[in-house]
């Protein structure tokens, strides 16, 4: 006899990335959302194959993790890799790395923000998927649609101009950096710095005019208390690049504060679970069932006490009032949360572009292999990134363990899904509209397969009604 | 002094006895491809990337190996030679594991320029993926079966150069490998000087210093030619 009250709601794929990712809605007896359920079905095996390479050419092995955020994965693992060798890197170096960075941090933001989530703000959720893009976008409003495009550009351009490459740049090397700044170069990226800042300030001003408008939607979209992990300063302002690690719980008291990178494992555990190849991390004095926490945007602000520059600093405190100095739960706030960081990213880029020693010609040290183990942490756009490498006494790596921002975020997204999915997704009713929220709730996290979420064209969606028995009895198609 | 005629690729030359192919072409300013010949070393016709047609002999010979005689007729542009090229630079490719974008030598490697050269925009031919093992136990520098193409620039340069006898090969057909004295790891090696210069005869990735990444890396083969050139200097 087939069961028609138990039903499962797949949405595969979510998107056409590198992998594919689905959604499961799992209805209970009643056709009322019981969980939901974010599978990654693709295996990499970074981890694995590295095993047995030098460890000073991870930071340019890792970055092919990622076309949007290789520069994070350097980052992190070139700095793994000043630990194995003990040593600091050059100043100008330093900061150069620091200013590629944001700019791919500017980059990240851009593309998230402008060409993958605007489209949803401007054009309605309800629109038609077919013009849902950053095309549809552009027939409609141009000018923000190339303006957006420039910021990502210009965050390109910062890589373009240091190393020669815009995405898979190569020169962050142990010590500091391959490639100096040339002083034409610096010149050309300060005289961008306006036109960027303006556009940020577009894109809050948009942000914020969406808020207000749908303030109900907003503040109950997904709102999934959780802790949270960020890196932050000395003085516990935000950080990208460097800095220590601070956990805070739902209710923002500080459970972990300067906390150096190098003890994450004591902090950090992880569980496999049989649905996907994407771990679940918890927050280990916690326990697996207290202790999931994200990372990204939304958690940055959360933890930090401050940021570094005036503009960012304003907004940033627009942010803390939301809700009243105590952290923000509600899933869309990342979309403002991540305009932030552009802004003050933006603003840092000019600070360092004004240093007088960014066009030093003194920029790496240099070491040699010796310690056995080495990890480093930075700030990807999705959130905090770990690399880990323990290797034998002639640099070989013997293990690798890399911690993925969008895998930290994986038990929140599940968390934030099924929140969602309660609110807008009847079992009995299902409709395009509906589904793309829950979609977006994932992109609301901007992980690492967002990428293709707004493809050009229709997304490729199909969703399946199933029985207990596996039998389809309802599907939605399109793509 | 005495000179022989011969023609290559329709042009009529005169040349010294006893010369290589490769030798009268690169003397002539007719462009031929290698990537195991280094000047200052001996040749062995490793690579296959230099043969040539001649008027009366029904197989392809390496210029590298076949000296000139008196009124050949030689061809180095046909579309047979282009096509024989392309499936070589292929199958240096699908024999290791060549990944340019993670090589500490992209950008600055004999073989990647290959492949730009012969236009290869994709393999035909099954990859190997063998299992090759990267050799990291020497202080300074590093060994990596995977980009290895046997060109053995590093044997003779180690040999005929330094004199050491660090390097030698093993095995046959796509087994061989360069081993480092008797297959022992090369930070063992009892006969390895350390002087790198296999490091500056290595075409591609192979050989590299551990104190390079990417980007960094700059290998300098004409080193060797102008060491053997000033040894001879000193002799005479």
């Amino acid at each position: 006899m087939v069961n028609e009250d138990r039903r499962q709601i797949l949405i595969s794929p979510v998107t056409r990335i590198e992998g594919h990712a689905k959604i499961t809605i799992r209805l209970d007896d009643h056709g009322e959302v019981d969980e939901a359920l974010f599978h990654v079905n693709e295996f990499r095996g970074f981890e694995k194959f590295c095993e047995g390479r030098l460890y000073t050419e991870m930071p340019i092995i890792t970055p092919r993790i990622c076309g949007i955020c290789p520069v994070s994965h350097s980052i992190a693992s070139v700095k793994a890799c000043e630990m194995i060798q003990g040593i600091q890197p050059a100043y100008a170096g330093n900061i150069l790395r620091r200013l590629i960075h944001i700019g791919q941090n500017i980059s990240s933001h851009a593309l998230s923000f402008f060409h993958l989530s605007s489209p949803d703000f401007l054009l309605g959720y309800d629109s038609d998927p077919v013009n849902r893009n950053i095309l549809g976008l552009a027939e409609k409003f141009p000018d923000i649609a190339l303006k957006g495009i420039r910021l990502r550009k210009f965050g390109q351009e910062i890589s373009q101009r240091i190393t020669g490459k815009k995405i898979h740049i190569s020169g962050i090397a142990p010590g500091g950096m391959a490639f100096p700044l040339l002083e034409e170069n610096r010149l050309a990226l300060l005289n961008w710095i306006p036109e960027a800042k303006e556009t940020v300030q577009l894109g809050l001003s948009i942000i914020k005019k969406f808020h207000e408008e749908n303030a109900e939607m907003v503040n109950s979209f997904a709102v999934s208390p959780t802790l949270y992990l960020g890196t932050v300063g000395p003085q516990g302002e935000h950080e990208l690049y460097d800095g220590k690690l601070r956990f805070i719980d739902e209710n923002g008291n500080i459970l972990q504060d300067q906390l150096d990178p190098k003890r994450y494992l004591e902090f950090i555990a992880e569980r496999s679970v049989s649905w996907s190849y994407l771990k679940y991390p918890y927050y280990k004095p916690l326990g697996y069932e207290k202790g999931f926490y994200r990372v990204g945007p939304l958690a940055r602000l959360n933890v930090a006490s401050k940021m570094k520059t005036p503009l960012a600093q304003l907004e940033f405190e627009n942010f803390k009032n939301i809700a009243g100095g105590r952290p923000i739960h509600g899933t869309f706030y990342y979309h403002y949360a991540r305009l932030i960081e552009a802004l003050s990213s933006v603003e840092e880029a000019e600070i360092l572009l004004n240093d007088p020693e960014i066009t030093s010609d003194h920029i790496q040290t240099h070491g040699k292999w010796n310690y056995t183990e080495g990890i480093g942490c930075s700030e990807a756009p999705r959130g905090t990134l770990f690399h880990h490498y323990i290797t034998d006494e002639s640099g070989k790596l013997l293990k690798v363990n890399l911690l993925i921002a969008t895998g930290q975020n994986n038990p929140g997204m599940n968390k934030s899904i099924t929140e969602v999915a309660k609110q807008y997704v009847n079992g009995n009713d299902i409709k395009e509209g509906m589904l793309n929220r829950v979609e977006s709730t994932i992109r609301c996290y901007d992980p690492c397969l967002s990428c293709s979420t707004h493809a050009i064209g229709a997304m490729p969606l199909q969703v399946e009604v199933m029985n207990a028995n596996g039998q389809i009895i309802q599907r939605i198609e399109r793509g | 002094m005495n000179t022989i005629d011969i023609k290559i690729n329709e042009r009529s030359l005169k040349v010294l006895p006893g010369i290589t192919i490769l030798q009268a072409c690169r003397d002539n300013g007719i462009d031929i491809l290698t990537m195991c010949h280094l000047k200052g070393l001996s040749d062995v016709g490793a690579c296959r990337l230099c043969l040539v047609e001649i008027e009366g002999i029904n197989k392809l010979l390496s210029a590298c190996t076949t000296r000139v005689a008196s009124n050949m007729v030689i061809r180095t542009d046909t579309e047979k030679i282009k096509r024989y090229q392309r499936i070589t630079t292929e199958l240096f490719f699908a024999e290791r594991n060549h990944v340019c974008s993670v090589c500490v030598a992209n950008g600055n490697c004999e073989l990647q320029e290959l492949g730009y050269k012969v236009g290869m925009d994709h393999i035909r031919y099954p990859f190997l993926f063998p299992e090759c093992k990267v050799d990291t136990s020497h202080q300074y520098f590093v060994m990596d079966h995977n980009r290895c193409i046997m060109c053995t620039r590093c044997v003779r340069a180690c040999s005929e150069v330094e004199g050491a006898f660090n390097w030698d090969v093993k095995n046959r057909g796509f087994q061989v490998r360069v081993i480092s004295d008797f297959d022992t790891p090369w930070g063992e090696s009892i006969t390895c000087t350390s002087c790198g210069k296999c490091l500056q005869a290595c075409p591609t990735g192979a050989l590299w210093s551990k104190d390079v990444v990417q980007g960094q890396l700059e290998k300098h083969p004409e080193m060797i030619t102008e060491l053997v050139e000033k040894r001879k200097l000193l002799l005479t």
